[in-house]
């Protein structure tokens, strides 16, 4: 088991999130950085999809109430597990009763723990993700708060320390200005509703991440982007990474907590490989749209895949080899 | 473009894709657009074909490689779509009109030139089909409303709208199942419990299920 | 438990499918060195040897790879000479295809020299940082 001690901001129990609830109105939940909790899961070598924490602000504190492997990726913090430092996406071994302790968020906006053997809440409706809107899943479906005891699965095998390669150093995008998050799009239904001129300033545009920013939704600021006319749909479904344009011409960014369906026009919807990118985007940054293709979108869906198919590979020879040794 | 009495379908970035119906949003449309979804469904590599309001959103397990094929297949689908017919339950859900959560009320009338009293009658006068699932767990589009009372969503969405909100976003209308963001209007509220973890199913209308409002209280 | 030649075509295997260079194992007096890539050579290991009235000691490489000072996301590195540390502190990262795996320091003291230069291939036993321990 593990306690809270100390959290601030909404953390929270996430997997891989609810992906086949849709036809009840329950969207997705899940990890905003998927590609960091996967990766912690696969430096336990936990089933992938295996619950973790999100954690969105520090400080953060937790005790471990038993012998266990943690692994703690995501956001580059500065942490320290009984007064050793953690270095980024890194696993590490905690003893009964070591203080966790997350003190600043360098760079991201998202830090994620994995636990060997996940944390064990009960699955609901598929996943063990927390559905804010519907307070269920999670741990009784709202933020963390000091005092929660949560329950975990794991093992008290002794497992060495060992770090990967953040996605962010391996997945770098070319020619990214480090000041900015370059996300890749293919354009949605209403995009030909604006005109040329309105296009090119959706994609020339450094758009902000305004405070309003959360597992919601990415509220831009920037230049007023308005369709010819206007345009009021009929209710449809919407997915993370949609990107809808309000009256006001301000865009938003659909994300894991998002509504599963909407009306306003949709000028593009940003792709799959790119999802973890705006989720570790932080607020008051900025973010740039670059149009792509959908045949390069799942070429940049494979490349992410192999990163994570050699980090599988990778952590699996170390394993090997122990064995062998 | 697509002619105007041809489906519209489009990409939701790479893990989800939009099939809209042509023509008027009515039940007739709506019988053929849940029959689609029921095909659609049993199709190899889509997780869920969710009807919306005369379109269809369908999830991906995988992004198809080609997405052409699919798009044959949904035209095809659609044109070859009888209405199916789903025998319902009838609902009745007792309502309270303005007050704190129904505070839209004035303003939905000011803008379509009506009484509270005319708006609060018309919105409480037809038998409404639930016509879709979407937004928030639970929550139900409604078809049926009167166009008279149609008002177009918010400028920008609230950050927060109360649980059994009875609201009007353009020519819809629909009662929030908990609270959360809205772009829509409220003009009442219910008490009931529309979606239950824990329940075998967990929403408790299924589309094809029918709702009539009663007025319990006009708050002015 | 000896190194059985299926061991070694099995390691070699799992060598070439995850991209790894280089591989060292050491079992009860054999010792196994497999390279895939004909890649950078390794760095012969420094002669640094330090006087016999030296109490020194060293935190070595485990694995064969590429030597991090610094984590790539840090400027600092994880010691600088003149640094104390503990027994089990971190001194630097052997990178291994996307893996990092932690060099360690063997007892607790002041850092005296980083002996290996960032960036370059390090092996099984190449030392790393001299430590002088507390005494």
């Amino acid at each position: 088991m593990i306690e809270i001690l100390s959290v601030t901001g909404p953390a929270s129990v996430q997997d891989l999130g609810r992906l086949d609830q849709y036809r009840f109105g329950v969207g997705t939940s899940g990890a905003m950085d998927d590609v960091a909790l996967r990766a912690g899961n696969i430096l336990l070598g936990n089933d992938e999809n295996a619950a973790g924490l999100e954690i969105p602000m520090m400080p953060f504190k937790l005790r471990f109430d038993r012998d266990m492997a943690f692994a703690l990726t995501g956001a580059d913090v500065d942490a320290e597990i009984a007064g050793r430092v953690i270095p980024p996406w890194w696993r590490s071994h905690a003893g009964a009763g070591d203080i966790l302790t997350i003190k600043a968020m360098a760079r991201g906006a998202r830090s994620y723990l994995a636990f060997s053997g996940g944390i064990d809440v009960p699955m609901v409706l598929g996943s063990r993700s927390t559905q804010f809107r519907g307070e269920f899943g999670g741990w009784h479906g709202r933020p963390l708060q000091p005092g929660d005891v949560l329950p975990c699965t794991a093992s008290t095998a002794t497992i060495g320390e060992l770090g990967v390669e953040p996605a962010e150093v391996t997945l770098a995008r070319p020619n990214a200005d480090p000041d900015e998050t370059l996300v890749r799009v293919v354009v949605a239904g209403e995009y030909d509703g604006f005109d040329a001129a309105t296009q090119e300033l959706f994609w020339s545009s450094s758009w902000k991440i305004t405070p309003q920013s959360n597992r919601y939704g990415y509220r831009l600021q920037g230049p007023a982007v308005k369709p010819s006319m206007p345009i009021e749909k009929r209710s449809h479904g919407i997915v993370p990474g949609v990107i809808q344009i309000p009256p006001n011409g301000q865009p938003i960014i659909q994300m894991r907590d998002a509504q599963t369906s909407g009306g306003y026009p949709k000028i593009a919807a940003v792709i799959r490989a790119d999802l973890w990118r705006v989720g570790q985007a932080r607020l008051g940054r900025m973010l740039r749209f670059e149009q792509t293709a959908y045949a390069d979108a799942l070429a940049a869906e494979a490349e992410m895949s192999a990163y994570l198919d050699r980090l599988r590979a990778n952590v699996g020879l170390v394993e090997e080899t122990r064995t062998c040794r | 473009m697509t002619a105007p009495d041809r489906p519209r379908i489009s990409l939701l970035g790479t893990s989800a894709l939009l099939f809209e119906a042509p023509g008027a949003f009515d039940l007739p449309h709506q019988r053929r657009i849940w029959a689609l979804a029921a095909t659609a469904s049993k199709w190899p590599g889509i997780r869920e074909a969710i009807p919306g309001i005369t379109n269809m959103m369908l999830t991906f397990e995988t992004p198809p490689r080609e997405v052409d094929t699919l798009i044959a297949a949904l035209n095809d689908g659609w044109d070859a779509a009888e209405g199916l017919a789903i025998g319902g339950r009838e609902i009745r859900l007792p309502v309270t009109y303005g007050g704190a959560i129904g505070s839209q009320l004035q303003s939905v009338a000011e803008h379509c030139g009506l009484s509270i009293d005319d708006v609060v009658a018309i919105h409480a006068a037809p038998l409404y089909t639930v016509f879709a699932l979407g937004s928030h767990p639970g929550y139900c589009y409604l078809g049926g409303m009167d166009p008279r009372i149609t008002m177009p969503r918010r400028q920008t969405p609230l950050q927060r709208s109360a649980g059994g909100s009875v609201s009007i976003g353009g020519s819809q209308t629909g009662v929030s199942a908990s609270p959360g963001p809205s772009g829509w209007h409220a003009i009442g509220h219910t008490t009931w419990t529309f979606f239950d973890p824990s329940w075998p199913t967990p929403a408790a209308l299924a589309p094809g299920d029918t709702i009539r409002f009663e007025i319990e209280q006009v708050i002015r | 438990m000896p190194i059985e030649l299926t061991d070694i075509a099995r390691l070699a295997q799992i060598l070439e499918r995850s991209g790894v260079d280089t591989i060292e194992i050491e079992v009860s007096g054999q010792s196994l060195k497999l390279v895939v890539n004909t890649g950078p050579r390794m760095a012969a290991s420094p002669t640094l040897a330090a006087p016999a009235t030296d109490h020194s000691v060293i935190a070595k490489a485990d694995v064969a790879g590429h030597f991090l000072a610094a984590h790539p996301w840090r400027d600092k590195p994880f010691v600088a000479r003149g640094q104390r540390i503990e027994a089990g502190a971190i001194v630097g990262l052997v990178k291994i295809g996307v893996l990092y795996a932690p060099i360690v320091a063997p007892a607790a003291g002041t850092v005296d020299a980083v002996i290996a230069e960032t960036g370059t291939m390090v092996g099984y036993g190449t030392p790393i940082v001299r430590i002088r321990p507390l005494s």
